[in-house]
C-alpha cells in the first residue's frame, strides 16, 4: 500500500473533485478501502510463460525462408541422383513384394486389387519416370529422376542436369521395374506425399481423357 | 522377412502385415536422407528426412531412438559429424579453452559411437563435465551431448527391449546400417 500511496492521493481527489462543491469537506476516504487493480501481468510473469511456450521447431515461414521448399534448377547433376534411383529399386522390391521374373498380376489373379493398392502407396522419389501424355504437349517424353513430390507436381531431374516441375494431375506417367512396366495416371497421386501411405484408396477409379 | 512372420503367431503377424509398407518407406527415406548428407545436398537431405518423420506421424509408427536421433529436431537434417557437421567441445569451461583440436572426440558418447573415428583419446583434459555440441549446418540448431555417461536412457537400456523385441523385431531394425 505504501509504494501505491501517489495513487491514492489522485484517487481521493478525482472523488473528491466528483462531490457536489458544499459538502465536499464532508468527504472522509480511508485509504485503506482503496484497492488498486493491476491492469497488466507483471512482465516477469510474461517472459516465463513465454520461455516455456517456446518451440523448438521450424515454422513454415522460417522453412521456406531457409529455402527447403525449392531446388536449385541446374545445380543438381544426373550422376549424384544415380544412388538414389539405386536405393529406389531396392526399396520398390522390398515394398511391391517382388522377385526375379515376376509378372504383373492380371486382373482376374487374386492378389491384383491388393497389389495395385501398394503401387499407388508407392513413394517416388528416386523413380525414373517419364510423361506418356499430357494435356499439356510439351510435357510429353520428358523423362529423369524423381526428386521432390509434392501435393500437385513432380519435380524430375533431367539426364541434362535441369529440375523439371511436372503437374501430376494433367500427365500420365510411365515407369519400369525391372521388367515391368507400369502406367500411372498422375489424377490419382494428387496427395501430399506423407498421406499417401496413409489415405484409403478406392477400389474402382476412372481413368481420364 | 517373410520367414520371420512365419514364425510369429497369427495375431502379431496380421499386426505387423498393415505396417509393414509404411516401415520400409521410412527404411527408405531415411536412407536417401542420408545418401544426400553424404553427397552434400542438405536441401534434399532435409527434405527426406522430414518426410520420413511425416510419414512416422502419419501411420502413428515410432522410430527407434537412436536413428531419431541422428536426425536434426528443427530441420530433419541427418547430422552426420565429420560430414556436414563438426562435434565441438563447449567453451564455457575457461581452463579448457584448447580443447577445440580435439573435435572427433566422440567415442565416449554412446549414439555416436559407429560414426566416430578412432583417435588416441587424451583422457588427461577431458573430464566428466565437459560438454560437446553439435551444430545443425542447415537451421543452426544446436544439441549439447555430456561426457557423463551415468544417463542411461530407459528404451536403451535391456530391460526395455524385451517389449520392444516382438513389435520390431524384423523391419523396424534392419534401419540402422547404411
Amino acid at each position: 500500500m505504501a509504494k501505491t500511496s501517489g495513487t491514492v492521493d489522485a484517487v481521493k481527489e478525482y472523488l473528491t473533485d466528483l462531490v457536489v462543491p458544499h459538502h465536499r469537506c464532508n468527504v472522509n476516504i480511508i485509504p485503506d478501502h482503496i484497492t488498486m487493480l493491476h491492469g497488466t501481468k507483471s512482465k516477469k510473469q510474461l517472459s516465463r510463460k513465454r520461455r516455456a511456450h517456446k518451440s523448438n521447431t521450424l515454422t513454415r515461414k522460417q522453412y521456406a525462408e531457409l529455402g527447403l521448399n525449392t531446388l536449385p534448377r541446374k545445380q543438381l547433376r544426373y550422376e549424384q541422383m544415380l544412388p538414389l534411383h539405386k536405393l529406389w529399386r531396392g526399396y520398390i522390391r522390398e515394398h511391391l513384394e517382388l522377385e526375379e521374373g515376376d509378372e504383373v498380376p492380371q486382373l482376374h489373379e487374386k492378389r491384383y486389387d491388393e497389389f495395385s493398392k501398394q503401387l499407388v502407396k508407392m513413394d517416388f522419389h528416386g523413380a525414373k519416370l517419364r510423361v506418356l501424355q499430357s494435356k499439356c504437349q510439351t510435357l510429353v517424353g520428358l523423362n529423369g529422376i524423381c526428386v521432390m513430390d509434392t501435393k500437385n507436381v513432380l519435380k524430375l531431374l533431367g539426364e541434362d542436369h535441369v529440375v523439371r516441375t511436372v503437374p501430376k494431375s494433367e500427365c500420365v506417367f510411365g515407369l519400369n521395374v525391372g521388367n515391368m512396366e507400369f502406367t500411372i495416371f498422375g489424377q490419382h497421386l494428387t496427395m501430399r506425399p506423407a498421406e499417401r501411405s496413409v489415405k484409403k484408396i478406392k477400389n474402382y477409379v476412372e481413368p481420364f481423357m | 522377412m517373410s520367414q520371420n512372420n512365419n514364425s510369429n503367431n497369427n495375431k502379431c503377424k496380421r499386426k505387423i502385415l498393415t505396417q509393414r509398407h509404411a516401415c520400409s518407406r521410412m527404411n527408405f527415406l531415411y536412407q536417401a536422407a542420408n545418401l544426400m548428407a553424404h553427397s552434400n545436398n542438405n536441401t534434399l537431405a532435409a527434405y527426406y528426412g522430414k518426410l520420413c518423420r511425416n510419414v512416422g506421424t502419419k501411420t502413428l509408427m515410432h522410430m527407434s531412438p537412436a536413428l531419431k536421433r541422428t536426425l536434426c529436431k528443427r530441420c530433419s537434417l541427418p547430422l552426420l559429424p565429420g560430414v556436414n557437421t563438426t562435434l565441438q567441445v563447449d567453451k564455457k569451461p575457461e581452463e579448457e579453452t584448447s580443447l577445440d583440436v580435439e573435435k572427433e572426440k566422440t567415442p565416449i558418447k554412446r549414439s555416436r559411437r559407429r560414426k566416430a573415428k578412432s583417435k588416441p583419446v587424451e583422457a588427461a583434459s577431458i573430464d566428466q563435465q565437459t560438454k560437446l555440441h553439435l551444430e545443425c549446418s542447415l537451421c543452426q540448431a544446436k544439441r549439447r551431448f555430456q561426457l557423463n555417461t551415468n544417463n542411461e536412457c530407459w528404451v536403451e537400456s535391456p530391460a526395455a527391449i524385451v517389449q520392444t523385441i516382438t513389435v520390431s523385431k524384423q523391419s523396424a531394425e534392419e534401419r540402422p546400417e547404411l
